[in-house]
């Protein structure tokens, strides 16, 4: 009895396979002849659901459906919890219809699969993302072999895609990591006074690009970087590299890259090799303030120097309210109410340009499109230039950039901008170009130069841009 | 037996000279051959960061502790992985997940005593409050893990492939999981859920140095106190298996399973202790080791390869393999990553992970059981 | 009344008729298959499979299971991206970018993969069981490190940019994706020739008698490791097929292609399949493919907490899919359906004699 009736429970979940495989493959077969509808733009969006920067997943969403939701008429399903979807968007007489959310791991491989299927499964014309730097150069790769789509970066930090692969169908309004930590090298040497530095960073593609923005910056006015610290990512126990910078007596500060999971790891084992970490000796990447690990760094390190992520926290500007009230609007509370997160923000105006695109080809893709695409935007924290952001030849974001301070209030700690850093070029004033070796272990090298904002960050306080220079 | 194996044995010898040689070479170069880089930058194949242990004992002996104080929590992780593994024969896939969830149970119970969402003062958590977290998060990882064995992998005995997969599924699960419901205790700034590193503190009497009177150095007492709990750990599986009747019922279990049986002893009971323990340690080291450093999405994997690596090298299921595995995984970790050559600023220390899998791969070929495993 | 019909025949007809229209219809595949199955699932099925094939093969005539596979694959694709592609404004910033020719660079690549899986093999030949797979999980993850900190071939972030170099023989292969299919389609059908081929030779044979009985076969005279070692570098062969197929598939090649959790993919896509049976490789990419591709619009009214499953992702959807299919059937979607047939069969003869052992991989 109990035999007969395994096999066929087993007869039935072959037939349950059989039914399934079938049921695919009519699927696959039937929407091959599904006609595409006129005047609907097919839009995805590109980030991150595991992995480091997995909690990217629903800031990076919410920001570019704030954007969708307050230039082109779309409606959140829920206000909470942006990857639900939104519908009624509307652009430049087209329908714009959302048919996936990309989830990367951090990881090129999944980036390219997760492409493919946004791309060719669902059939999206244009892409809003992806969120980190690997991605987004494994994407411009994509890109260059798909001329008529069409992609804007979301929020990664990597220089290849719009410096060496640069496809004509690639897009960034906003900065590269060296580009985000622009001015912070400078605020070290002038008022923190440091002259020797030791740096330490994460083993890969964005900690040497956003480690190079240090570099470049504080090299620039004269000073020294006596070690680099290069431990791999996915490092469990930090404490070999840790004592492999020297010692804090014998230097003036660290420079610290360290990110994903390790930020606060690091920090940690420093202080149980050199004791509590003192702020006037750290200066951090957006790590420090950014990426999930604010929680953790913050309570240690109040009053250290922070790079940006091309936003200003409480910029007291009425571009600045009005992008963060779009933002709370739609989707209040999101990413705990930072909306001066790059994650959120970054999103925000990669959907705004793409509103405005559509509008201006009327709802036209491909080259159109590419060719309509703006080439200056008025984002929320773009301050020089009467708030007007430019990109360059490569259509990457000429951006002003924000050096942060980690500080007290209310008995919390928070973030402050503590400077002001107008209209930063990607190539830092001629260090990055085409033709120069990528940022590397030890590239750039250290080397006086002269960067176009030397000696005019201008000392941001409350909120507001003084007419003062940070000396 | 010996007519023929004779002329085998000499011919693994070779290999056998080949890496004591190299043993013997590592080790007068951390000693003595190693230099410190001279002042104007440059170096050779002898510069390392801190020259040889004798012309420099006290980064010589912080980073031997390190190594012994990092093989602790170690070992407390992948005694867990090792006594499952040892008993049951089963490769539990979802260890690094089970760790995973007990650090982030044992941070929001942290966060419900003393916390606002930001990692905690060292100085402000006291004994009980890196205590109960403890209590609360290893039961209910011990929980998880009875619900895996009883329901899931029980009826599958000794099928270890299928066993193996049935924990791999478990993991893809609980990590899914995971980023979906933790942290939940975040700052008012920081984004709910998603699985972001946050960290637990170690009691705020840990928070400070001890002066070890030798070379001058001081040494953190937080660290210290980790090696005592990996040691105590240790202790206590080896009183529990080698002086209670359960453990010696566990042992003859890992002997032979059928005999046990026969002997009307109830083996699936002692199967159930055994995963239940198991991934008790998971959650133990999870909580030491957030204490240490943080906890994060993305880590199970992390801890899930430590946990291997160790039980590998160390021979499977032995509480003394999984302590030899533990020390020699974290001495060549940290020591090669201090003491590679760093001639040329691009060279070498960054290949230090490099290195240590190509040593345990050596280990295996001449040793495919692990150190102190029975081979079979 | 339909199942008669498999009683009286033989289940290999069944089988060869089936793979003959799975044949016809892979054969026809772009014109049947829209665009997306064409070019990406099937494609992706076609070099999966090949590389669990490798594993398979490995497992079922080796009694080996291997996760080298993996990174196998990945150093195929890593040798012919440092050797074919060129460096420069617009091409890739990392890895040698050599600029060999890409036919050259082909079979440079293959040969050296099969070399260092000659020499992975040799060091591994006289582990068994699961300290076989304990050591070839060690080479896995050597390869991982490997190509995340050696920053001259590699790096973290890889190489891309891969599929623009390719044989001319070939040609264009991003403009072309119909090529690619039909080049990774008859690289399976050579595999799955090749892997039947080479069981039935001598030395197959050998290595079966290996599998079943090694001291046996070790006092009969026969060199056990090298029959070991030799289907290690076999599968290694095969492994670079796949690896050299992915590249030009995908473009791109990094350390995140031979990780641990792509590692156990190929494990979990080969179990899925049946750890016993060549066939299986390819079902249990398609089912791993298609799970992967086809489980993100689902939603749970009941159970969703606001997100999929649970409040979780569909992760966690395809966590339970692996799951069920594991418990279900443990020599995976080919073992289903070789009971099945016994158990069709067996009602017919009357007897329970007929079913087949169960094999189980370990």
């Amino acid at each position: 009895m109990r035999r007969s009736g395994l096999r066929s429970w087993h007869a039935a979940a072959l037939a349950a396979v059989g039914i399934a495989v079938g049921v695919a493959l009519i699927g696959g077969i039937s929407t091959s002849s599904a006609a595409s509808q006129a005047k609907t733009v097919r839009v995805a969006i590109m980030t991150d659901c595991k992995g480091a920067f997995g909690f990217g997943y629903e800031p990076d969403i919410g920001g570019a459906e704030a954007a969708l939701a307050r230039y082109a008429h779309g409606k959140a399903k829920n206000k909470k919890k942006p990857s639900a979807g939104m519908t009624g968007i509307t652009a430049g007489g087209a329908n714009i219809k959302i048919v996936g959310y990309g989830c990367g791991n951090d990881t090129v491989p999944l980036a390219v699969t997760e492409t493919k299927r946004l791309m060719e499964q669902a059939k999206a014309d244009v892409m809003i993302g992806p969120l980190s730097g690997d991605e987004a150069v494994s994407v411009a790769n994509y890109a260059k072999s798909h001329p008529k789509k069409t992609f804007i970066i979301g929020t990664a930090g990597s220089q290849d895609p719009t410096l060496q692969i640069a496809p004509k169908n690639v897009f960034r309004y906003h900065g590269d990591g060296a580009q985000w930590n622009a001015g912070t090298g400078e605020i070290a040497y002038r008022k923190l006074h440091w002259r020797k530095a030791a740096i330490i960073m994460d083993d890969y593609s964005f900690g040497w690009t956003s480690a190079a923005g240090l570099i470049a910056d504080y090299c620039a006015m004269g000073g020294k970087i006596t070690k680099r610290v290069f431990p791999p990512l996915n490092t469990t126990d930090y404490a070999p590299y840790i004592r492999q910078l020297p010692p804090p007596n014998s230097v003036d500060g660290y420079f610290w890259v360290v990110g994903g999971t390790g930020t606060g790891a690091s920090l940690k084992a420093y202080e149980q090799a050199y004791g509590k970490t003192n702020p006037k000796k750290f200066v951090g990447n957006l790590f420090f303030a950014f990426l999930g690990n604010f929680s953790e760094v913050a309570p240690r390190l109040v009053g250290a120097y922070v790079g940006g992520f091309g936003t200003s926290p409480g910029l007291k500007t009425k571009a600045a309210r009005a992008y963060e009230g779009n933002v709370a609007k739609i989707f209040p509370g999101l990413n705990g109410g930072n909306y001066a997160d790059g994650f959120v923000y970054n999103y925000y105006n990669a959907a705004w340009a793409l509103v405005q695109g559509l509008n201006k080809s009327h709802g036209a893709l491909g080259a159109k499109l590419q060719s309509s695409l703006p080439r200056t935007l008025r984002p929320g924290y773009q301050v020089s230039g009467h708030g007007v952001l430019h990109l360059d030849k490569n259509r990457q974001a000429i951006q002003d950039q924000w050096p942060l301070q980690i500080v007290r209030k209310g008995g919390k700690p928070a973030l402050t901008v503590v400077g002001f850093v107008p209209n930063v070029t990607q190539s830092f004033g001629g260090l990055f170009k085409k033709s120069s070796p990528p940022p590397g272990r030890t590239q750039p090298p250290c080397r006086k130069l002269k960067t176009p904002w030397q000696g005019k960050i201008r000392v941001v306080k409350n909120g507001v841009v003084t007419k003062g220079v940070i000396k | 037996m010996t007519g023929f194996r004779l002329p085998r044995l000499n011919r693994r010898q070779v290999p056998l000279l080949v890496v004591g040689a190299a043993v013997v070479f590592a080790l007068a170069y951390v000693l003595l051959i190693a230099q410190k880089p001279p002042a104007t930058g440059g170096g050779n194949w002898r510069t390392t960061t801190f020259g040889s242990a004798v012309d420099d004992p006290g980064s010589f002996l912080r980073i031997f502790l390190d190594s012994i104080t990092f093989a602790g929590a170690l070992f407390i992780v992948a005694s867990g992985f090792a006594l499952i593994f040892g008993l049951m024969r089963v490769v539990n896939m979802a260890h690094g997940a089970f760790y995973l969830l007990g650090g982030y149970i044992a941070y929001e119970i942290q966060q419900a005593m003393t916390g606002q969402g930001f990692a905690i003062p060292t100085s402000q958590v006291n004994t009980w409050e890196w205590v109960v977290p403890l209590l609360v998060a290893a039961p209910c990882i011990a929980f998880v893990g009875f619900v895996t064995q009883q329901g899931l992998l029980r009826w599958n005995q000794g099928q270890e492939l299928r066993q193996a997969l049935i924990t791999i599924a478990i993991s893809v699960i609980v990590a899914d999981q995971i980023i979906a419901h933790f942290p939940r205790a975040t700052s008012t700034v920081a984004q709910k859920f998603g699985g972001n590193a946050v960290s637990l503190s170690w009691p705020g009497w840990t928070d400070r140095f001890v002066n070890l009177h030798v070379a001058g150095v001081h040494y953190s007492l937080a660290r210290l106190v980790m090696l005592g709990l990996g040691i105590a750990v240790g202790l206590a599986l080896w009183l529990w298996l080698y002086r209670t009747k359960t453990g010696m019922v566990i042992r003859a279990g890992v002997d032979d399973q059928k005999m046990t049986s026969a002997l009307g002893i109830n083996i699936q009971r002692t199967f159930a202790i055994a995963f239940v323990l198991g991934s008790a340690l998971a959650a133990f080291g999870a909580v030491v080791w957030a204490s240490q450093a943080n906890i994060a999405a993305g880590q199970d994997g992390q801890w899930l390869l430590n946990s291997l690596v160790v039980v590998i090298v160390g021979g499977m299921g032995s509480i003394f393999g999984a302590a030899a595995g533990a020390i020699l995984y974290a001495f060549v970790l940290n020591f090669s990553a201090t003491y590679l050559p760093t001639a040329g600023a691009d060279c070498c220390t960054q290949y230090s992970i490099v290195v240590t899998f190509a040593l345990i791969a050596l280990v295996l070929a001449f040793r495919p059981q692990g150190l102190f495993g029975r081979p079979g | 009344m339909r199942w008669n019909v498999l009683r009286s025949s033989p289940k290999t007809t069944i089988e060869r008729a089936i793979g003959a229209i799975a044949l016809v219809l892979a054969a026809l595949g772009p014109l049947v298959f829209n665009q997306y199955w064409a070019h990406q699932i099937l494609i992706e099925t076609f070099l999966f499979g090949i590389a669990a094939a490798s594993l398979i093969f490995l497992s079922a005539y080796g009694g080996m299971v291997s996760l080298a596979q993996t990174a196998l694959f990945g150093i195929a694709g890593v040798i012919l991206g440092n050797l074919a592609t060129r460096g420069g404004p617009g091409g890739t910033s990392k890895g040698l970018h050599l600029g060999w020719d890409p036919t050259v660079a082909l079979v440079v690549a293959i040969a050296m993969t099969t070399a260092i899986g000659l020499m992975f093999g040799a060091i591994a030949a006289r582990s068994i069981g699961i300290y076989f797979l304990m050591i070839t999980l060690t080479y896995s993850v050597i390869t991982t490190y490997f190509l995340g900190q050696v920053t001259l071939v590699s790096g973290f972030s890889g190489i891309g940019g891969i599929n623009r170099y390719t044989p001319s023989w070939i040609g264009d292969l991003t403009g072309h994706p119909n090529r690619l299919y039909y080049v990774s389609l008859v690289a399976a059908v050579f595999t799955y020739v090749l892997i039947r081929y080479v069981v039935r030779t001598p030395f197959g044979i050998t290595l079966q008698g290996v599998r079943d009985e090694p001291v046996r076969m070790s006092s009969l005279g026969y060199n056990v490791p090298l029959h070991r070692t030799l289907a290690f570098g076999f599968a290694a062969f095969l492994a670079s097929l796949s690896g050299v197929l992915y590249v030009w598939w995908s473009g791109q090649i990094a350390p995140g292609n031979v990780d641990l959790p792509e590692t156990i993919s190929l494990l979990v896509i080969a179990v899925i399949g049946g750890l016993a049976r060549i066939e299986g490789a390819w079902l249990g990419a398609f089912a791993f493919i298609i799970i992967q591709n086809y489980v993100r619009g689902f939603t749970f009214p009941f159970l969703g907490f606001g997100g999929t499953l649970f409040g979780g992702s569909f992760n966690t959807v395809i966590g339970i899919i692996f799951l069920l299919i594991v418990l279900i059937s443990p020599d995976g979607l080919m073992g289903i359906w070789d009971r099945a047939l016994a158990a069709r069969s067996r009602v017919g003869r009357a007897g329970p004699s007929a079913e087949a052992p169960a094999r189980t991989g370990g």
